[in-house]
């Protein structure tokens, strides 16, 4: 909302500074996001009057001008302009100027001459015939009347003004209007604000004789009214009807069309014009289109209608669709002669549907979204109406056409002065109250502890119903300043606060990651369908069950990703391209899965690293002291996975038997989908499932009393033996004893067959445990008896033998 | 001239068959497709040949090289793979041999985590609990309960990305309100944090995907006070000391009254700079007094009980707080970044 301080000024004294009242309007709900210049960039301007003109000494074409610029000495400005003679003032930028396009002026030397600045022209300065009639002439703009030598430009021109940009929030659609914000701008600066009222024009006949209006879905328009003006002169608008339109953004078209854009910008309602030798029988009829009905609308642009979009029509053809725009064909030209002037009402749900479906969201739709009211529409009309007789712009003819179902009547409301108390926690008096809300036009009435309130025709937020307290505390609130309102902590009842144990949960698992050495990422949620292919899952992978977006960003971010996998990558693949150097990384983050009616929503855990240094049992070290820091225990790891994992080099991880997760190195091919150079390894794992065996509070175990045997065994085993295998024996091995802490320590393949004594297909495998009781120390006989139990069930189990 | 293009096609198909590894195949393409080629020296000799003949043995012969061409193409193809096949196999370990630990630098949580553990853990200490929701939701959740009917016109304040048209990726941590509003006892004080997705082109300050984290409490008698205190505290406890915090009027279809709120700006402590152009304060975040509609909506009395909430863009603390100029680092994974917040 654009708000031009002399238009402000034209209904409030204003005596602070634009930066004071930015500041009140802010603490009012009103955030002036920023003041700018009549003139805008243009600064540093001066009238000057020319002493004397001199050829120049090196060039044809330039002339050596002497002013006065109002300052202690003339100055010397070498100029190109031939319009320009002694005695003519004109601007001059001196050193420092800002001109239009943000062009800086400093003196300088023109072949060899000093200039101390620069004449300027109407497009240096921005301007047009519109703000000083004569200045596009081409060349330097010749001031026509006496101006001081010295005084700024702005001042010269009167477009000293200073235009606020005003931030407006959904439920104050009043204020999208000069008259609205200015309303609440008197209060901000604690002035009365006087309404203007238009004066009705009483015109002659009648022009219902002539004209008239049928509303077949009264729902969708609550409220159309109308009136004729007939021998319209259509010409371009006064000048300072032009310039007000300017201030605040809009283009001069001519008299009819200008002056419903600036009922549009004063009282903030859309009002259509239309050529009524273009409607037929002078008959308008607002109704549902039927399905497919075709509109030309101003633009030229073909609008398909359909059957839930509200018609302006004739009885023949459409003229205009509501709200949005009107019709091509009974658009005002220069030829017509008489206007029907249309200011309506229509439902906002409606419009903005419409509007959307039409991708045509005008600024008339955007009022009608925002909400428009029908006493208002009325008003709009009587001031356009004024405006037509003011500028002489045709013959009013009497009476208005009406077609209304709103309800008129004012609405009063009551508020209880002691909840609006509560719920600021203030203890403001019910006159104080009245006062406050009397500064912004809302009257009310205190009585037994309540305020009746009677609701202006523009204030449609303030609700009367359950809500009613709330709407006036927010008034009062507002009108008093939080400012006013010391904070308090909650009173009553204390709190036992707590983090759940999901969170907490979560916190030990990312500061152990971190600890690791690992970079706890956020990737995005989208992913690609190509993101999917790239990991090569099977067509039955649940992880193909991606959440699809009806209007994502593209097609490459238009699912719901439902594994961290592809992020953890493209975090790989950026940190090798910028050579960053760290190669650990994690995220912890959901996943979603396509079914039921809620989309099934997982948590995981992924881990990526890659770089020299790293490797699949780097990756497994760090899952390792993971679990050991958390508690998780009887951790197995077997070979298998996702496809996008290296088939020689990954492992699916239990606990207990349930399934976490997976480990491994990427797939070649994955990794040349991701654009990664270089080995890298990944694991994945159900956030919710590490939690099931996490131990949050550890039982101590009594320490041995009696001492354990350390014994290691070099076992020759057959090449695929994995060494989980010969530990899962060893452990079951009828000992008689406990075996404990059974960890594999070597392990060697030889190089050739034979080597080392090692038969083709063996390996060599060295593991190390211990040996202890709960009631005594282990005796020699006992440690042997227990060890050639192990090498017994090692041989019968996996043909193991003792290296030699 | 045309059988002997076919023996050197025969020939070449044979030798192709039998070959094992791509050395081999680099020299057979040599010597036939190459510079000195059989085929290519076949056809330098078709510029003896009268026109016509050249027109109609000309387009067998391309024929035939562009043949041969594929076939090596796709010999080449089933070589690397199976030469991958071979490598992969070579490549097998033992994965239940024990993990290797190396002495590492610290990794780091993400400023995200770092900055959502400062407003919670401040929050407890005011008698606050934890509560989460759906990233996905339904439409009645993140707008209908919240007094956001289908076609408010402030639906348009948050461009939302839909599944169908009831669920879609909750647009604020709100829908949250409603959950808790209609399954929990009362009265509660919760924190809320999640993931939150607009349709916002990423920019240096927006993100389609951000943290909010969101406060509710409901009680018998807060107040606007009680929020501006609350608020207060953890603004303190995150920013410092001496760091203020302000309500000012604002809206929100699901708080009344709602207000936006400022804090002293944290690069020139409130003097006024660039960053809070001039003001002395910059916005973190929109709050107010739950509105009656909501609470209603959501099957409790809005005459026995108060509530008031507030979202906070846990992005935004953490670009205000760390001085990250560009939101976009957080979630972009470059380590020279994340390895600043340890």
């Amino acid at each position: 909302m654009k708000l031009p301080l002399k238009w402000l000024k034209e209904y409030v004294p204003f005596n602070t500074t634009p930066k004071d009242f930015a500041e009140r309007m802010l603490l009012r709900g009103f955030e002036v996001a920023d003041i700018i210049p009549e003139m805008g960039e243009v600064d540093g301007v001066y009238v000057c009057e020319i002493l004397a003109i001199e050829p120049h000494p090196n060039a044809d074409k330039l002339r050596v001008c002497t002013v006065d610029a109002g300052r202690e000495a003339p100055y010397q400005i070498v100029t190109n302009a031939t319009n320009v003679k002694v005695g003519d003032q004109v601007p001059v930028a001196l050193d420092g100027a800002k001109l239009t396009g943000n062009f800086e002026i400093h003196p300088t030397k023109m072949r060899g001459v000093d200039s101390a600045g620069m004449f300027c022209g109407n497009e240096e300065l921005g301007i047009t015939n519109a703000e000083y009639p004569g200045c596009e002439n081409g060349g330097v703009m010749v001031f026509l009347e006496k101006h001081p030598n010295g005084q700024r430009i702005q001042e010269a021109l009167d477009l000293d003004d200073c235009i606020f940009e005003i931030e407006l929030t959904p439920n104050r659609p009043d204020c999208q209007s000069i008259i609205g914000i200015c309303r609440e701008a008197a209060a901000a600066l604690g002035e009365k604000f006087i309404e203007p009222v238009p004066k009705i024009v009483e015109g002659s006949g009648d022009c219902r004789r002539i004209a008239s209006v049928t509303v077949e879905n009264p729902y969708l328009c609550p409220r159309y009214t109308a009136r004729v003006v007939t021998d319209l002169v259509i010409e371009p608008s006064p000048v300072w009807m032009q310039r007000k339109l300017k201030q605040v953004g809009m283009r001069p078209i001519n008299n009819i069309v200008d002056i419903t854009n600036l009922v549009l910008v004063e009282y903030g309602h859309p009002m259509h014009a239309f050529d009524l030798a273009c409607v037929k029988d002078s008959h308008i009829v607002v109704r549902n289109a039927k399905e497919n009905e075709s509109v030309f609308t101003l633009d030229g642009k073909e609008r398909i209608m359909s059957s839930d979009m509200l018609l302006i029509a004739d009885p023949e053809k459409g003229v205009g669709v509501a709200g949005v725009m009107g019709g091509l064909n009974s658009e005002i030209t220069e030829n017509t002669k008489a206007t029907l002037f249309e200011s309506a009402v229509f439902r906002p749900e409606n419009i903005r549907s419409t509007a959307r479906k039409l991708h045509h969201v005008t600024d008339s739709a955007a009022r009608f979204i925002k909400g428009v009211e029908p006493v208002n529409a009325k008003l709009a009309l009587d001031r356009a109406i004024e405006l037509v007789e003011e500028l002489h712009a045709g013959k009013v003819m009497g009476g208005m056409i009406d077609v209304c179902a709103a309800d008129l009547g004012t609405k009063r409301v009551s508020a209880s002065v002691a909840h609006v108390n509560e719920i600021l926690n203030t203890d403001l008096p019910a006159d104080e109250m009245v006062r406050l809300l009397g500064s912004i036009n809302i009257h009310a009435e205190a009585k037994d502890g309540r305020l009746d309130v009677t609701v202006p025709h523009f204030r449609t937020d303030i609700e009367d119903g359950i809500e009613t307290d709330w709407d006036i505390a927010e008034e009062i609130g507002r009108l008093y300043g939080y400012g006013n309102i010391a904070p308090t902590l909650m009173r009553g009842d204390t709190f036992r606060g707590r983090i759940g144990l999901p969170f907490k949960d979560e916190d030990v698992i990312k500061d152990t990651m971190a600890a690791l050495g690992c970079l706890e990422l956020y990737n995005y949620n989208f992913i690609s369908p190509k993101e999917l292919d790239d990991l090569m899952l099977g067509e039955n992978d649940e992880r193909r069950l991606a959440v699809k977006l009806l209007n994502p960003f593209g097609e490459d971010q238009s699912l719901m990703r439902t594994e961290l996998a592809g992020g953890l990558m493209r975090a790989a693949a950026l940190n090798l391209n910028r050579k960053t150097g760290f190669g650990r990384f994690f995220e912890v983050g959901n996943v979603h899965f396509n079914r039921g009616d809620l989309p099934e929503e997982r948590k995981l855990l992924g881990v990526i690293h890659f770089g020299q240094d790293e490797d699949f049992f780097t990756l497994k070290g760090t899952l390792e002291a993971l679990f050991d820091k958390i508690g998780v225990t009887n951790v197995r790891f077997e070979k298998g996975g996702s496809n996008h994992l290296h088939p020689t080099r990954k492992a699916e991880i239990f606990a207990d038997g349930e399934k976490l997760g997976e480990i491994g190195a990427v797939h070649p091919k994955t990794l040349r989908a991701f654009g990664i150079s270089q080995d890298a390894y990944i694991s994945e794992l159900d956030f919710a499932a590490i939690r099931r065996h996490m131990i949050r509070v550890r039982k101590y175990k009594p320490l041995p009393k009696h001492p354990a045997v350390q014994r290691d065994l070099a076992l020759i085993v057959d090449d695929k033996t994995e060494a989980q295998e010969v530990i899962d024996v060893i452990a079951a091995a009828k000992a008689h004893v406990k075996v404990e802490n059974i960890r594999v320590f070597d392990v060697y393949r030889p190089k050739l067959p034979g080597d080392k004594g090692i038969p083709e297909g063996k390996k060599s495998m060295a593991f190390t445990f211990t040996l202890r009781a709960d009631d005594h120390t282990l005796t020699d006989d006992e440690i042997g008896q227990a060890v050639n139990a192990i090498l017994k069930s090692l041989k019968f189990r996996l043909n193991a033998e003792l290296r030699a | 001239m045309f059988e002997e293009l076919l023996k050197i096609r025969e020939a070449a198909l044979t030798e192709l068959e039998a070959i094992k590894n791509a050395d081999e195949l680099n020299e057979l393409s040599t010597q036939v497709l190459g510079r000195g080629g059989k085929l290519t020296a076949i056809l330098r000799t078709m510029g003896k040949l009268s026109q016509e003949e050249r027109a109609a043995l000309g387009q067998k012969a391309n024929a035939v090289k562009q043949e041969l061409i594929e076939k090596f193409e796709e010999r080449k193809a089933a070589l690397s793979e199976l030469a991958e096949r071979l490598r992969i196999e070579r490549e097998e370990i033992d994965v239940t041999l024990p993990g290797t630990r190396r002495a590492v630098p610290m990794g780091a949580l993400n400023p995200l985590t770092l900055v959502y553990r400062e407003i919670r853990d401040a929050l407890i200490g005011l008698g606050f609990t934890t509560f989460e929701g759906p990233e996905i939701e339904y439409d009645e959740y993140n707008f209908t309960l919240l007094n956001l009917p289908p076609n408010h016109p402030a639906r348009d304040m948050q461009d939302t990305f839909y599944v169908n048209d009831k669920v879609l990726l909750r647009t604020h941590t709100s829908p949250c309100e409603a959950r808790a509003l209609k399954t929990l006892d009362l009265p509660f004080r919760l924190v809320i944090p999640g993931r939150c997705f607009r349709v916002d082109e990423p920019d240096a300050s927006h993100s389609p995907v951000f943290m909010q984290m969101e406060g509710l409490v409901v009680d018998r008698n807060v107040s606007i006070a009680d929020l501006k205190g609350t608020i207060d505290s953890f603004v303190k406890a995150v920013f410092g000391e001496n760091v203020e915090s302000r309500l000012r009027p604002s809206y929100f279809p699901f708080t009344e009254p709602s207000a936006e709120v400022d804090i002293s700006c944290t690069i020139c402590g409130g003097n006024g700079c660039s960053s809070c152009k001039g003001t002395g304060w910059m916005e973190i975040m929109g709050c107010g007094i739950t509105n009656p509609h909501e609470i209603e909506n959501c099957g409790k009395s809005p005459d026995e009980w108060r509530a008031f909430a507030w979202g906070v863009g846990v992005d935004r603390v953490a670009c205000l707080k760390y001085g990250i100029s560009d939101i976009r680092l957080i979630y972009e994974g470059d380590g020279r970044f994340l390895s600043q917040f340890k």
